[in-house]
């Protein structure tokens, strides 16, 4: 049996590996000794390797290019060339009849890795001529990102994730770490072994607000109410560090100014906690030695996230909770490579490095390392704006990435709408997907374990992964089809493998210099900033207490509570927020291939309602419901559990017939323009006829998939040769 | 004394990596590609109430009430554990009523014979069907030991229960103490 060392695809841990391989064949997966995961993997890691295989549980690998000359024929398997050709004309036509910003790229968060995306935003800027390239950052952690900017200079998180267990004190807001980061919830479990502090800010009663000290279930949409609540008593009860504010921040008064009027009373009207449990809470947090904020999606998918994120950072610019091991901010990355790809530039404002495509500077030394005379400077679109651009005619073609918008964007009708309206649409992926179903042009991309790269952890660890087996079909790395692409498009663009890509991009960004491949080997994990080929790369950021901001100086910034967007109303009285469940992954296409993790759960997927709820609606557990909302309607099965707080109802986001993006609403944060995911007025409803809908669910969900794997397969027969 | 798996619901994350693993070491080598909904029977189990995530399973009891109620004498006591001699079992489900804990359970599964290179069905075979330790991994433990991320399992023996106690007498010595203070 071979081994062969990997990092974990499934989520921002970064948990190391082996795989295990027979006869060119994945077998297993074992555990290595990594800085993150010391020895652990959660169930996706131990179990979530055969998709490799082509299981073809929910979907099957691609492996053929794939072409449709009209939207209405079915799709024929092409030889590479025959693709690239295409793609390179209809592209240029594109670019030439509508301008260059009418065309739109994304990177991949998932098992692409950082060379990958790279590659494509250079082949965005470069090649392309537009700034229009993002990545699924913009619908998870793009407004941590955009508020840790203002306050602190950087987006990550400050600290880095084994520091986790040695805090004195975790304050977790919206963030449910045993189903979204189970190996970090270790750390979490060991903290408080080891005499931490606990306090849970959510609404309902995920595994560690079992395991908290204090948990505050504040209301649905509360969180600015909440985290000014806080401020305002570490302000009024004298429990901040005055010296440390003095000395490293600014902006005190003005942000004293606007917590003033939230005191815990005041908040406690919106989010429904008693303000004895608000105070608590922060004299618990300000007492501790050294104290942690980790925050999730419970923060970030709310028309408000900015906002509360840099109110969250200004907690932890009070107590002086910066700068220093075991303490700082902690927004923990969802996707295995979503902190990579942002690292490397996916995103319509920078280059990689967090290096602003505003910068005439930056912009030239871009541009001369790539050997093109100019690159754009004016700011790209965002990957929520689409549907809309495209329905107004401004986006006219897209390349998606490794992503499945169709199943993980809110407001699904909007998102087909948008695709139907574009002119030309290309999907490389490593299976067949939704958004797949809508392309013109499909290339097939070798999967994680048939290729080789770098990620990057939630904590900014940058951590190799090795290719275990040989991919089987006409299938190639995604970095040498966006090279062969450009090249067909007039710019000559060929690597020989990721480390050259690697060693020009580090060449290229100041702070990942240092990070070299020859320091990842093995076990190696290199944290950036890491500026010098000596050094070991940073654990935590903002050593003492300078912050990556003009000054130097932390800023507090506080702002007016918000209420959420939709309305609830007599006809959609309940709350939808969508959630993470700990045995699937992003769109599933992944997971839903996996055997172990199929088998664990399947379609139609849940919605978890309050007893009291239920019992209102005449609703047993495990029965078939309608939920509908302005948007849509979608079938799933009822949940009733103790769990789930009065009024709200929970479902995750990954299946396809209990779909609840197809509910969710298309309201943005304002800076960010990450989806209001968390909250959507909905009326859930019971079925009579139960039998009728056992067959319904399992009718639609064939269907579904028969529609996927029969566009693969008559492609195949169409074009036997290329087979 | 017998050895048992205990599950600390303080650390229990409700993950369930541990009901795929038991599941997979119980697959006689058929491996993730095996497993589906329909004969998916891990021996242990994740309960979530409103307050408790844990994991349940056999306490390989001292006086086991399964292997008093077998009528059969399919349940024996052997490696300091309780084990079932499935040839034995009648499928009568005794034992599955006797278990006070709701670990026991009683399951069918196709009873095969090779003969001449030929795979012939003889219908089902009844098994009585609990954790039985992973006794054929041998030195590799329970496998839902090995793979729990939060290290909540535990295989307790003597020596994991003696020190146990240990640290609970200081502890109860401990609070005596303070008290008296
Ligand atoms: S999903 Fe996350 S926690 Fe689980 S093994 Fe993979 S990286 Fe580790
Ligand atoms: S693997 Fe561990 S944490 Fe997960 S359900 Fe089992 S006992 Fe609980």
């Amino acid at each position: 049996m071979e081994k062969h060392m990997a990092v974990c695809p499934y989520c921002g841990t970064g948990c190391k590996l082996n795989l295990l391989v027979e006869g060119g064949k994945v077998v297993g997966a074992e555990p290595l000794n990594g800085v993150t995961n010391e020895g652990e993997l959660c169930l996706k890691g131990y179990f979530g390797y055969d998709f490799i295989n082509d299981t073809k549980l929910l979907t099957p690998r691609l492996r053929n290019p794939m072409l449709r000359r009209s939207r209405d024929a079915a799709f024929e398997a092409v030889s590479w060339d025959e693709a690239i050709q295409y793609a390179a004309k209809r592209l240029g036509e594109i670019k030439a009849k509508y301008g260059p910003d009418s065309i739109m790229t994304t990177g991949s968060s998932r098992g692409t890795g950082n060379e990958t995306n790279y590659v494509m935003q250079k082949f965005t800027r470069a090649v392309l001529g537009t700034n229009n390239v993002d990545n699924c950052a913009r619908v998870c952690h793009g407004p941590s990102v955009a508020g840790l900017q203002v306050t602190l200079g950087n987006g990550a998180m400050s600290n880095s994730i084994p520091e986790i267990e040695h805090t004195k004190c975790v304050l977790v807001f919206g963030y449910n770490v045993a189903d979204s980061h189970p190996v970090i919830a270790k750390r979490i479990i060991k903290a408080k072994e080891r005499g931490a502090k606990i306090i849970v800010c959510d609404p309902r009663k995920i595994e560690t607000a079992r395991l908290a000290d204090l948990w505050l279930p504040l209301n649905n949409g509360s969180n600015m109410a909440l985290v000014n609540a806080f401020a305002n008593v570490l302000i009024n009860e004298g429990l901040y560090n005055k010296e440390y504010v003095a000395n490293y921040t600014e902006g005190f008064d003005e942000y004293k100014k606007i917590v003033d009027k939230y005191t815990p009373e005041y908040a406690e009207a919106i989010t429904g906690l008693p303000a004895d449990d608000i105070r608590e809470a922060m004299r618990i947090y300000a007492a501790a030695p050294s104290a942690t904020i980790l925050w999730g999606m419970g923060v970030t998918q709310w028309g408000q996230g900015v906002d509360v994120v840099k109110g969250l950072s200004g907690l932890a610019l009070l107590t002086g909770n910066l700068g220093r091991p075991n303490v700082g901010v902690g927004p923990v990355r969802g996707q295995n490579n979503v902190q990579g790809s942002c690292d490397m530039g996916v995103l319509p404002t920078e280059f990689p490095g967090y290096q602003k495509v505003t910068d005439p500077e930056i912009r030239a030394k871009f541009a001369k390392a790539w050997g093109v005379d100019s690159l754009p400077g004016e700011i790209g679109y965002r990957l929520t704006d689409v549907p809309h651009l495209a329905e107004t005619g401004k986006l006219k073609a897209m390349y998606v990435m490794g992503e499945d918008p169709a199943q993980t964007e809110p407001d699904l009708t909007q998102v087909r709408k948008g695709f139907e309206a574009m002119e030309f649409v290309i999907v490389q992926d490593i299976f067949m997907t939704k958004t797949a179903m809508f392309a013109d042009l499909i290339l097939p991309a070798t999967s994680w374990g048939e290729h080789e790269g770098v990620f990057s952890a939630a904590d900014r660890s940058f951590q190799r992964f090795t290719k275990a087996v040989d991919a089987k079909g006409d299938v190639k790395h995604d970095w040498e089809i966006i090279s062969l692409l450009a090249t067909a498009m007039g710019y000559p663009m060929h690597y020989n493998n990721t480390k050259e890509i690697w060693d020009e991009l580090r060449g290229l960004c100041p702070i990942f210099y240092g990070a070299t491949y020859e320091k990842m080997e093995g076990l190696g994990a290199v944290p950036w900033p890491c500026r010098d080929l000596d050094s070991a790369g940073s654990k935590y950021l903002y050593e003492g207490n300078v912050f990556q901001r003009p000054g130097g100086k932390g800023l507090l910034f506080a702002t007016e509570w918000r209420p959420p967007q939709d309305q609830l109303t007599e006809e959609f009285p309940l709350i939808l927020c969508t959630v993470r469940e700990v045995g699937h992954y992003s769109c599933r296409s992944m997971t839903g291939n996996c055997a172990a993790l199929q088998t664990l759960a399947d379609e139609p997927g849940y919605v978890t309602i309050n007893p009291k709820d239920a019992k209102a609606l005449g609703i047993r557990d495990q029965e078939l419901v309608w939920v509908s909302s302005r948007r849509g309607k979608v079938i799933t099965r009822a949940s009733v559990t103790d769990r789930t707080n009065k009024g709200a109802v929970y479902m995750t986001y990954q299946w396809w017939i209990g779909a609840c993006n197809e509910l969710t609403i298309h309201a943005v944060d304002p800076i960010a323009k990450t989806p209001e995911y968390k909250y959507a007025a909905v009326r859930v409803e019971p079925i009579a006829d139960q039998v009728w809908a056992e067959n319904y669910v399992q009718q639609e969900y064939a269907k579904l998939k028969g529609g996927l794997s029969n566009a693969v397969t008559r492609a195949a027969k169409k074009a036997p040769a290329f087979a | 004394m017998n050895r048992f798996v205990t599950a600390n619901p303080s650390k229990c994350i409700g993950c369930r990596t541990c009901e795929i693993a038991c599941a997979l070491a119980h697959s006689e080598g058929a491996g993730v590609e095996g497993l589906a909904p329909e004969s998916f029977k891990p021996r242990i189990r994740m309960v979530k109430t409103a307050d408790v995530s844990t994991a349940v399973m056999c306490h390989h009891c001292e006086d086991a009430p399964c292997v008093n109620a077998c009528p059969n004498n399919a349940i024996v006591y052997r490696q300091h554990s309780v084990q079932v001699e499935q040839e034995r079992c009648l499928g009568c489900k005794n034992c599955v009523l006797a278990c006070p804990f709701g670990v026991m359970d009683v399951v069918t599964v196709p009873a095969v014979r090779q003969f001449a290179g030929l795979t012939l069905s003889l219908g089902v075979k009844a098994q009585a069907h609990k954790c039985d330790l992973c006794i054929e991994r041998g030195d590799a433990g329970p496998a839902c030991v090995s793979v729990c991320p939060t290290s909540a399992l535990t295989l307790m023996d003597r020596e994991a229960m003696d020190e146990t106690l240990r640290r609970r007498r200081e502890r109860a010595a401990l609070e005596a103490a303070e008290v008296a203070a």
